[in-house]
């Protein structure tokens, strides 16, 4: 026989005990809600860091492939995250079996939570109420979850220690550029077989301009179309196009992060050797290791294997093979192709010439096996480069090229950075140019003999 | 069945009776905790018990002593190769009245008792070990075609002796089944071996205190049996006792059909050949329920269930050859299948 009286407390404390049980259930999904949060936006803010720092460190290609594994990196990470989120979640039957377990309850809780909702119960349920209510004290929601944030809180804080160092880094580190003149000086060394030239995209004008002189022009242009025709297969021609999309979409997104403009987006104009005749032989008859210690300089050498077609280039046939230890000569029909083109327009047209025959014994030697720079082969230092094998001679052709600002439309400015000029000491003379002058005669036998020797 | 209504027991009363005739029975009985606190769980959740052990380990002792301190009847079988299903059963006689008529009578066997210890139950046929399928099942047995109530309660023990298996019947597998719990009596350490000697070697007996009194010894059991039906048993360990029972089962037996959400142990589907039956799952519950009275507990807990699983599942599982050649035995096989069972999150 029941009384209402104490049915009605059997109710209550039933009620407490269940809503005891509900505090920890509710503890419980906040956590499971934080460590989903906590953990998508440590995701997302480490990976946001590290796409932004990369943007300022690697070039295009490289920082789109960065990006797109850490996009995809991110996304998985983010699924895992809201799946364990939502495998922390707890029932009320979880909730209990939790608390059961961790205030060693024995499955009390749990059978509570179980049976409450049936309208009978048996005997030793009051007992098992009861009983229960004696352990309140061990499953409040304190005791069986003491912390009220997710532990997920330690990875978001780690994450905007990246984001919070990832703005220093990109100032202190950037992104490699083609910074033309940066450095105050004007010159760009630049091999032309790992220049690739393609045809602007209609309405591009974010393109690189090359000024020279018309034959260096055309042999430009005959590389353009030689690489248009038949300068791969079409899956290479395919693939090419599919990298330079890659590399200019990169480029885009890098921009927009950085702010910058990359160095694809940069607008250089190269100005190649025969257009400024004076300068250029000043550059061209330089010792190669003067020029290149001359870090970051923009003039550069195009380094281009001769065309199957001789005619193609205007080179002068086969078997005007050059002889070794010839004079140099302005009539020297080694290079007599290229400086009839190029003598057209150069008033200058022996000392093009003497230039050309000197960077070709260079190119000569090094297509024998050795690595001389311009004007080092000593077979060639007052005479035109021995002839090499057919098939085998190239020739380096001499550019300048410095960034120009012409504020093209959709084109960023190069930046050019102040020239400092350090007053120099007392004691030290400037530097003035040294004449050139010809070797005497008397001192030419001396010379080579000492290079023979 | 015995008039005297017993007083509803409560939690505490439960626990406090069972510890004492624990005790009683641990004044004759020297060791064997576990078997004993076993055995008593056996009579409580309403099933019997295999108890197997070597020569001398006190299995019809410890049989007879439980006997003495529930103050019921008890009666013993000696099972041997020639003992027929009438000698335990019964059979009808033919009797003659006081008017001389001659009529047939039925006499009852030794089962007609509260609790009947089969010794050496395996030395009889399986005919004979049969008989006791239906005294053990439904607590009745049927002579001539006649049904014969057993009284409550009826607890049945059976000792086999493990060595000497020349001249054996193994057990079959539904007797097996019919067992809630198979004890194991093992040889005892030094101590208590001391202590047999010194308390079995000397003038004075054990006095054995009857817990019950007579006339109440039945109605008392039986309220004690009825209040371990009443423990409460969350859904969720039902469930898991259900795929306990499900796990011992062999993964390419013909005889599991539902494959889903079946929890499976590489040894199960190595070594078992069949599994625990349906019973075994009573089994857990019901001896979980005594554990959780004991502890002063109205609901079971996991714990519970894990601490009777082996005396309660292990009896009912059927290795095969190569268990035997591999020496693994059925409380290994249990015992795996808890922790792969508690491992998995079906």
């Amino acid at each position: 026989m029941s009384f209402p009286l104490q049915d009605r407390r059997a109710e209550e404390k039933l009620g407490e005990i269940l809503g005891r049980v509900g505090s920890v259930r509710l503890r419980l999904n906040s956590l499971a809600i934080q460590h989903a949060i906590f953990y998508t936006l440590a995701i997302v803010i480490a990976c946001g860091a590290a796409i932004f720092v990369g943007a300022y460190l690697v070039s295009p290609l490289i920082f789109l492939a960065g990006a797109a594994v850490l996009v995809v990196v991110a996304a998985s990470g983010i699924v895992s995250a809201v799946r364990a989120g939502w495998r922390m979640r707890a029932s009320a039957a979880g909730a209990a079996a939790v608390a059961d377990d961790r205030a060693e309850l024995k499955g009390r809780l749990s059978t509570i939570v179980a049976l409450a909702k049936d309208e009978t119960h048996g005997p030793l349920w009051s007992y098992l109420v009861e009983d229960t209510l004696g352990y309140q004290d061990q499953f409040a929601a304190a005791k069986i979850e003491r912390r009220r944030v997710s532990r997920a809180i330690y990875p978001l804080a780690a994450a905007l220690v990246v984001a919070a160092l990832a703005y220093p880094i990109s100032k202190i580190k950037h992104a490699p550029q083609i910074n033309a003149g940066s450095d105050g000086q004007d010159d760009l060394t630049v091999d032309l077989d790992d220049l690739h030239l393609r045809p602007a995209d209609p309405g591009d004008n974010s393109g690189m301009q090359v000024t020279a002189d018309p034959a260096t022009m055309r042999r430009l242009e005959d590389k353009l179309a030689r690489e248009s025709a038949n300068g791969g297969d079409v899956a290479g021609n395919s693939l090419n196009s599919l990298v330079n999309r890659a590399r200019d979409m990169a480029g885009n997104l890098q921009s927009k992060l950085t702010g910058q403009q990359t160095a694809s987006k940069q607008r250089l104009n190269l100005r190649l050797a025969d257009a400024d005749q004076n300068q250029d032989q000043d550059e061209i008859h330089r010792a190669p290791e003067t020029r290149k210690n001359k870090h970051g300089e923009v003039a550069g050498q195009f380094k281009q294997e001769l065309p199957k077609s001789n005619d193609a280039l205007n080179l002068p046939p086969e078997d005007d093979a050059r002889q070794p230890n010839a004079q140099p000569s302005s009539n020297s029909t080694g290079d007599a192709g290229v400086e009839s083109d190029a003598g057209q327009n150069n008033p200058n047209k022996d000392d093009s010439a003497s230039d050309r025959s000197i960077q070709q014994s260079g190119e000569n030697s090094s297509n024998g096996g050795e690595a001389h720079g311009v004007g080092a082969d000593p077979d060639s230092l007052f005479g035109a480069p021995a002839s090499s094998k057919l098939g085998t001679e190239g020739f380096e052709i001499a550019i300048e090229a410095r960034p120009v600002d012409h504020g093209a439309k959709g084109a960023g400015h190069a930046y050019v950075p102040p020239k400092v000029r350090t007053p120099l000491s007392a004691d030290q003379q400037p530097d003035e140019p040294v004449a050139r002058v010809a070797v005497p005669a008397d001192d030419r036998n001396t010379i080579k003999q000492v290079f023979e020797r | 069945m015995s008039d005297v209504q017993a007083e509803t027991p409560t939690v505490a009363d439960f626990a406090r009776t069972f510890r004492r005739i624990q005790a009683e029975i641990h004044k004759v009985i020297i060791g064997h905790e576990q078997a004993v606190e076993e055995l008593l769980s056996a009579l409580f959740a309403g099933g019997h018990v295999l108890i197997e052990g070597v020569p001398g380990t006190g299995k019809t002792t410890l049989v007879k002593t439980l006997g003495l301190a529930l103050n019921l009847s008890f009666n013993r079988i000696q099972f041997t190769v020639d003992l027929m299903p009438a000698d335990i059963t019964g059979t009808r006689v033919i009797l003659s009245g006081d008017d001389g008529r001659r009529e047939f009578t039925f006499q009852p066997g030794p089962a007609f008792c509260h609790i009947l210890l089969g010794d050496e139950i395996n030395r009889a046929t399986p005919k004979t070990q049969s008989a006791l399928l239906e005294a053990m099942a439904e607590l009745q047995v049927t002579v001539s075609g006649t049904t014969y109530r057993l009284k409550p309660p009826y607890f049945v023990m059976a000792t086999l002796n493990p060595i000497e298996m020349e001249g054996t019947y193994p057990l079959p597998e539904a007797q097996l089944d019919r067992f809630l719990y198979k004890v194991r009596l093992n040889y005892p350490d030094e101590g208590e071996l001391t202590r047999i000697i010194s308390s079995t070697t000397g003038p004075e007996d054990a006095g054995i205190e009857a817990v019950f009194h007579a006339d109440e010894a039945a109605a008392r059991v039986e309220s004690l049996k009825q209040l371990v039906r009443e423990v409460m048993a969350a859904p969720a360990l039902e469930i898991y006792a259900a795929r306990l029972v499900r796990a011992t089962q062999p993964q390419n037996s013909r005889f599991v059909s539902d494959e889903a959400k079946a929890v499976h142990d590489e040894m199960v589907n190595r070594y078992v050949m069949f599994g625990s039956s349906p019973r075994g799952a009573q089994a857990l519950i019901l001896g979980a329920k005594v554990r959780a009275l004991l502890d002063g507990r109205a609901n079971i807990a996991r714990e519970d269930i894990d601490h009777v699983a082996v005396a309660a599942l292990a009896h009912r599982i059927m290795l095969n050859y190569a268990a035997l050649s591999d020496g693994i035995d059925a409380a290994h096989i249990v015992e795996r299948v808890i922790k792969s069972v508690r491992a998995a999150k079906v």
